[in-house]
């Protein structure tokens, strides 16, 4: 039976927890702040970047799945990269499938994360990431059970996640 | 000292790598694997002290190679480290119940992996 209820998954308290999750990961595994980031500044800072990237982790727990996607921009995903990798910018840029990697890992503790504050208890299965590229307007447009929306270094990330 | 890191992400991997570099401590040998299926193959052919593993991963899971370890006496003295974004209190029961020596949950510091890895080291000379 599952454990995960819908409700844990809609309205303010999943939607914090799921900031928490971002926010942690963020920090001790990127060193970037989340600022929170209301609709219109994304909307800005989303205008400033055309190339986007989705990256969307399937978790199963007990019976009942549902996903978490990270939305963000390729300037953000390399941002990420080099933070996470410490390369130098004077460095070669790494390879696109590289980057894939490393937006799917980010998209893998958060979704880990989130999980593990939400359900505490039942172990949980999940995917592979799937890293693709993605329209802006997916990002700007996206709804969910819970969304999140914060900026680091300026630069927008969007997180949904759906059971 | 030789180390087994097995992850699905090979970003992840050359991260736990490079912390291993700084935390100075004296690993002759970092192995990688991608997956259970590929460490069981290295673990059997390499003399392996430490494994550093993630639960989440295509083709063999963490859990399931862990319980292919316990199997085999061959691999009794092999020293577990698990590395997940599962941090559920059933998956650290079973982590337990398999004689994992630590359990980190993803998102680390890099010097939280540092201190224990020196953890890991200072137990394998015990």
């Amino acid at each position: 039976m599952c454990s995960l209820k819908l409700s844990e998954l809609v309205g303010p308290e999943a939607t914090d927890v799921l900031r928490g999750a971002i926010a942690d990961v963020a920090e001790q595994s990127f060193f970037m702040a989340a600022d929170p980031c209301a609709d219109d500044r994304l909307r800005d800072l989303a205008s400033e970047s055309d190339a986007w990237l989705a990256a969307t982790v399937r978790f199963e727990e007990a019976g009942c799945a549902g996903v978490v996607s990270c939305l963000l921009p390729d300037t953000l995903a390399r941002a990420l990269f080099d933070a996470f990798n410490g390369r130098d910018p004077l460095d070669a840029p790494p390879a696109s499938d590289e980057v894939f990697d490393l937006v799917g890992e980010f998209a893998n503790m958060v979704c880990g994360a989130w999980l593990t504050r939400t359900v505490n208890g039942p172990a949980f299965v999940l995917s592979p990431p799937v890293v693709q590229a993605s329209a802006r307007d997916a990002a700007l447009d996206a709804s969910a059970s819970a969304r999140v929306v914060v900026s680091l270094n300026d630069l927008p990330l969007v997180v949904v996640a759906r059971a | 000292m030789r180390i087994l890191i097995v992850d699905d992400s090979a970003m992840m991997r050359a991260m736990i790598k490079r912390v291993v570099a700084l935390a100075d401590v004296p690993v002759d040998e970092i192995l990688e694997a991608a997956n259970g299926v590929e460490a069981l193959a290295i673990l059997e052919s390499h003399d392996v002290q430490w494994l550093l593993t993630d639960i989440n991963m295509p083709v063999m899971n963490g859990a399931d190679l862990l319980r292919e370890i316990a199997r085999h006496d061959k691999w009794r003295g092999l020293g577990k480290v698990i590395i997940s974004t599962d941090g559920s209190t059933t998956r650290r029961a079973e982590a337990a119940a398999l004689d994992v020596y630590r359990y980190l949950e993803k998102p680390f510091s890099p010097e939280v992996l540092r201190d224990v890895l020196t953890e890991v080291v200072g137990a394998g000379r015990s």
